[in-house]
């Protein structure tokens, strides 16, 4: 066979088909994720049979207790609820387990690993340390009650306005770690690279070689695949941020004071609450709430709550102005 | 121990470059493979390649090395779109294609004597340009890509040797080695020489 006749038949056949570059990007790090899983179990299969053949020669109790001691570090131990649990989402405790589909107010464990598919989106609630949401096509494991770690997609973190020192989440991310000082913010994790936007508070980012960067509301960082760093403004609300309202755990307002209710809305909106007067804030303190706000994104909540009270207010760029005049909470 | 089984042994081990050799060696073929079984529904097929592949890296450890890794890939493939197809009945065809059926799938997969089968005549050009493409998905990956490089792109040898991250000695070595492999699966899968085949696509 000639060179001229190879060239015929392949030019009479026509180019092979390629895959769209989205969809190989979204398997290659879909696979990368699961090989990395795979690599992780394999090691500490390793591990516990290399412990297991010193020990059985030692005795079988000492064979018994270190079985005991090679179980993954507070595997049993409940360290979360999911609050929230849109459409695919699945849990699995470990690796010889099975997906399953979780529902609101399942019981996760540390060691489990939770998983939105294509139109999922998850809340979490770690009791005294952070909120937590998952953005669609996200993959996190819960290493203990205050270490996450994302292999893919994107975390949003809510520690609340007061977070104790020695109670803060730590996310973990293929590039580095995320540290925060009283926070808001999303890791967004992109094979191997990783962007950070602070949307409250401040965050601090450690690479495995210890360098640390900061990052502060309204900043984003960029961690490229080979380390690199970047910033870059991010605004703290709009629509980059409006998954988030999708996956907001619903609250009881039923006799809670307005105040505390806009305060709630501000923050699952990236809005400071405003008040057009002292004397607006003295009532928004005590006017008591009643009713639900069930199955509302915050924006909407924020207009039923609005429409039944004596103040009004209306997003006004970056805040909640609260007013005395018209209803409405109308756009930027 | 062949290169497939050393590529496995440093994934399985964390070579973040042998996961990246794996991926590139067979997503596109076994995406290929998966597309036209799912009525080229892309979608269908980034699930069907994904699990496919997801499975085959869980499975690897067992992989004997008795077929070529992309046949066995293949096979799992296989199974997980007809799994895709079945939870989705109503919504997605099912097709069986000419290289499905028992006597290409064996001629293609096992590759040992040559059949008298008159293809061209029997299924139509786009139909062969098809099988051509199948053939060249199953050369290794390095081959298939070498030759539509130089045949159909007019790559230099040193552009090849640059893409593949070879010398290009070692390119000119395996674009000879990806012509007599193509050359003799065409041969085996047509039982016709190339020169016919160009000449019923009508290059």
């Amino acid at each position: 066979m000639s060179d001229e006749d190879i060239a015929r038949v392949l030019k009479a056949a026509g180019p092979r088909e390629h895959a769209p570059a989205e969809v190989e990007r979204a398997v290659r790090e879909y696979l990368r994720s699961e090989w990395r899983e795979i690599v992780a179990e394999r090691q500490g299969r390793r591990r516990r049979w290399t412990g297991f053949a010193l020990a059985a020669s030692v005795a079988v109790a000492a064979v018994s207790a270190w079985l005991l001691a090679a179980q993954p570090q507070g595997a049993a131990e409940p360290v979360a609820t999911m609050a929230v649990a849109l459409d695919d989402v699945r849990v699995r405790g470990s690796w010889w387990d099975g997906w399953e589909v979780a529902t609101a107010g399942r019981t996760l464990k540390a060691g489990e690993s939770i998983e939105t598919g294509a139109n999922g989106r998850a809340a979490l609630s770690l009791p005294g340390i952070a909120s937590a949401r998952l953005d669609h096509d996200t993959r996190v494991r819960l290493a203990s009650a205050d270490r996450v770690v994302i292999d893919r997609g994107a975390l949003y973190v809510d520690a609340g306005l007061e977070s104790p020192a020695d109670s803060r989440l730590v996310v973990e991310t293929p590039a580095g770690a995320v540290r925060h000082v009283g926070t808001q913010y999303e890791v967004r994790v992109d094979g191997r690279a990783v962007r950070l936007r602070v949307r409250e508070g401040r965050v601090e980012w450690r690479s495995p070689s210890g360098a640390v960067e900061r990052g502060d509301a309204g900043e984003q960082l960029t961690i490229a695949a080979d380390g690199a760093v970047s910033r870059a403004g991010a605004a703290r609300y709009g629509e980059t941020w409006d998954w988030i309202a999708s996956t907001t755990p619903a609250i009881d307002i039923e006799g809670r004071p307005l105040a505390e209710f806009l305060s709630w809305a501000g923050r699952e909106l990236g809005r400071e609450v405003a008040y057009e007067t002292p004397g607006l804030a003295a009532d928004a303190a005590r006017i008591v709430v009643h009713g639900s706000v069930a199955g509302l994104t915050p924006a909407e909540a924020l207009d039923a709550v609005l429409a039944t009270t004596s103040v009004r207010g209306r997003l006004d760029k970056g805040r909640i102005l609260v007013t005395g005049g018209q209803v409405g909470n109308g756009t930027d | 121990m062949s290169e497939e089984k050393q590529l496995i042994q440093r994934m399985l081990g964390g070579d973040e470059q042998a996961f990246e050799a794996f991926f590139n060696a067979y997503f596109p073929r076994v995406y290929r493979f998966a597309l036209p079984r799912l009525n080229g529904d892309v979608e269908a097929a980034r699930e069907v390649v994904q699990a496919a592949l997801a499975k085959a890296m869980r499975r690897i450890g067992d992989f004997r090395g008795e077929s070529a890794l992309f046949t066995w890939i293949c096979q799992i493939c296989r199974r997980e779109a007809v799994d895709y197809i079945r939870s989705r009945r109503r919504h997605v065809k099912h097709l069986v294609l000419i290289d499905d059926r028992p006597e290409l799938r064996s001629a293609i997969e096992a590759i040992e004597a040559p059949e008298e089968y008159d293809l061209v005549r029997q299924y139509g050009r786009a139909e062969v340009g098809r099988l051509v493409r199948v053939v060249l998905d199953r050369l290794p990956s390095n081959y298939g890509d070498a030759l539509e490089w130089k045949y159909m792109e007019g790559s230099s040898v040193e552009e090849i040797g640059e893409r593949l991250g070879i010398g290009t000695i070692a390119a000119q070595s395996l674009l000879a080695r990806a012509r007599i492999a193509f050359r003799e699966a065409l041969e085996q899968v047509f039982g016709a020489e190339a020169a016919d085949i160009a000449a019923s696509l009508g290059a």
